[in-house]
């Protein structure tokens, strides 16, 4: 479940977690397929304890009862959880991976919640039931009752994940190390799912059992074609190795990536890849970077600042080193496009995405524009290709370099408009670091730009 | 944390509502159906009894017989049967004694021809409370089905209905020892 990373080469596309409204992105229809999706299996579970339940007689029968609510629905979560992160090329490709993994962490977070409530109610309504105290009772349940052993070892391991994702802690932990104990939520969740079936009253039989199995199995299939088989087939048709690494100044390198048949990936400007480089130190992360230049059939370029760990790391690497490639993902492309006139806004390293929109983002003389914001003259990339590519194009290009006292801030609404004419009928594509994205947002729409016209991919989780 | 604390607000406003629109009268005021290992029939009122009257679950946990009262067996050995012994070995309905539990009395009822057990009747047993139901639901098939594999007392117990299987291994016994089986 490698929702993000701390060091990805793309740091500039995060947008705050807790920006108010964080899925307030233009809400579209598989997004509110997806959830209304999610919903109906909801009820269906809650039909299933429905239908199982005569009556609720004492409060005892109250808690228990309870406890199977939650309960259920935290065995309901789990596959779901699991499917977000399946990267099904449909949801990362129209919802986005970072609204799904957004979504995920905000499942999390809930399912550890309803796990909770589950265990608390359900011993609590069993002791009474029992007449025996809580921590008796717990043991009793634990020790005798089936597959309940498991259950608890799988219940810990949730915790233990959970403690260590919370925002604060996974900040003191190696990115690594998180990945790790996100992987053990599988093993969780496999340890959990026998004690839904022997204990639970509604899913021993019939069509509760039938719905589980489908859905667990088929969860499990998803993940298991799309997060494994799919990039192993992937791997060995096209072969990708590194095949040169070229520095652009203020740490950053371009990668460059060959390999057979590229022009299969279908892959697009303004979308990423996983990467996992076959290096000593650098195997086992899987981390995201943006393609810097539109894919062709020999190279795909990715450029990277060095950020420490992962990313810094990628300097280095030497020409030949195979690459283990996930993707392509993101729904940062030209697809989000509504409206004629397009505003690409770029701070920083961000500028790698927009810089592959830059050159493929279908628009006549005029029509296109990038402002490139960068405190240093030193941080900006690609100096020469950007005015190569405005100048064949017949695109405007406004370099916004050195402090704030001298150009003034473009993330002012009368600057946007006296930068861009005509703002409010522009789509805006917009990629930079956090604060930057939160403030362009806000300025944007001051400026009159509709919301679902301001396009972003953020990874926070 | 707004979303936090809304969330789960909500939820909890969810699940009280779902429980209190569930009925909150006694849950056996009915009677439980009896559980039979006979052709996953579960109606048991009509389960193969061999002349035997319905053996509800409202009968009392006396331990006295149920079957006596209008029982059209020929003979009556013992307290709780009704059969006959031809040829040596028996046939009829055998019912044991209640046994109680602490969540309430376990009555076994035996459906014998020809000294072989052939149907196994749960007459009485707890369902007081969703969760006795939920248990026994599981666990007696299983009983049942053991005794008629196994045609003895030697069964395993049930885990997680520890107390349903002391009742019923009880009961069975009894059962098993009016109708002449070791």
């Amino acid at each position: 479940m490698a929702t993000a990373t701390q060091q990805r080469g793309t740091q500039a596309r995060r947008a705050h977690a807790s920006r108010p409204g964080g899925g307030a992105l233009p809400v579209d229809t598989v997004a509110r397929a997806a959830l209304a999706a999610i919903a109906f299996g909801a009820l269906i579970v809650i039909g299933i304890w429905w239908k199982n339940t005569l009556g609720i007689v004492g409060t005892d029968q109250w808690l228990t009862n309870a406890g199977r609510i939650t309960g259920l629905l935290a065995g309901y979560a789990a596959p779901v959880l699991l499917l977000l992160m399946a990267r099904i090329p449909l949801l990362e490709r129209e919802i986005g991976s970072d609204r799904l993994a957004r979504w995920h962490a905000m499942g999390g977070r809930y399912m550890v919640g309803l796990v909770t409530a589950h265990v608390l109610s359900v011993i609590w309504g069993y002791s009474m039931t029992d007449h025996t105290n809580v921590v008796g009772e717990g043991v009793t349940m634990v020790l005798t009752f089936p597959d309940m052993v498991k259950a608890a070892i799988g219940t810990v391991l949730l915790f233990a994940t959970g403690i260590f994702s919370a925002r604060a802690a996974r900040r003191k932990l190696s990115y690594d190390t998180w990945y790790y104990l996100h992987l053990a939520t599988y093993l969780a969740i496999a340890l959990g799912f026998e004690h839904q079936l022997t204990n639970g009253a509604d899913l021993g039989s019939g069509i509760g059992r039938l719905f589980w199995y489908a859905l667990y199995v088929g969860t499990a299939g998803v993940l298991g074609w799309f997060r494994l088989l799919r990039p192993y087939l992937q791997d060995r048709r096209h072969q990708l190795r590194v095949a040169e690494v070229r520095p652009e100044g203020a740490g950053t390198v371009s990668l460059f990536l060959t390999g057979r048949y590229l022009d299969e990936l279908g892959a697009e400007a303004g979308q990423f890849f996983r990467l996992q480089f076959l290096a000593p130190g650098l195997r086992f992360a899987a981390n995201p970077y943006s393609l810097s230049a539109p894919p062709t059939a020999e190279y795909l370029r990715f450029t990277i600042k060095d950020l420490g760990g992962h990313s810094a790391a990628v300097a280095h690497l030497k020409p030949g080193t195979k690459v283990r490639a996930e993707g392509p993902y993101g729904a940062f492309t030209a697809r989000r496009r509504r409206s004629r006139q397009v505003l690409l806004l770029a701070a920083g390293v961000g500028i790698t995405p927009l810089r592959a929109l830059f050159e493929t983002l279908p628009a006549r003389p005029g029509e296109l524009t990038l402002l490139y914001r960068a405190s240093r003259e030193e941080d900006v990339l690609f100096h020469r290709e950007l005015v190569a590519i405005a100048q064949s194009r017949g695109a405007r290009l406004q370099f916004l370099v050195g402090p704030r006292s001298e150009v003034g801030d473009p993330l002012e609404p009368s600057t946007l408009n006296r930068l861009v004419p005509g703002l409010a009928r522009h789509d805006v594509f917009l990629c930079g670091p956090d604060p930057m994205m939160e403030s362009a947002v806000a300025a944007l729409t001051a400026a009159g730009v509709p919301r679902r016209n301001i396009h972003h991919e953020s990874f926070s989780f | 944390m707004r979303r936090a604390i809304v969330t789960t607000t909500a939820t909890a406003a969810g699940v009280v509502l779902l429980l209190s629109l569930k009925p909150h009268g006694s849950a056996s005021a009915a009677g439980a159906p009896v559980i039979s290992s006979g052709s996953g029939s579960s109606s048991g009122t009509a389960a193969s009894t061999g002349g035997q009257p319905n053996g509800t679950a409202s009968s009392p946990a006396t331990g006295s017989s149920s079957g006596s009262a209008g029982s059209t067996g020929s003979t009556a050995p013992t307290a709780g049967s009704s059969g006959s012994s031809a040829s040596g070995a028996k046939s009829g309905t055998f019912t044991g004694q209640a046994a109680d539990t602490r969540y309430g009395p376990v009555q076994v009822q035996l459906v014998v021809s020809g000294g072989k057990i052939s149907n196994v009747n749960v007459l009485q047993y707890p369902n007081e409370s969703q969760r006795d139901i939920n248990i026994n639901s599981y666990a007696l098939p299983t009983l049942n089905q053991e005794v008629l594999s196994q045609q003895n007392a030697q069964i395993d117990m049930v885990s997680g209905a520890t107390y349903t299987s002391n009742g019923y291994l009880q009961s069975l016994q009894s059962a098993l020892d009016s109708a002449g089986i070791k």
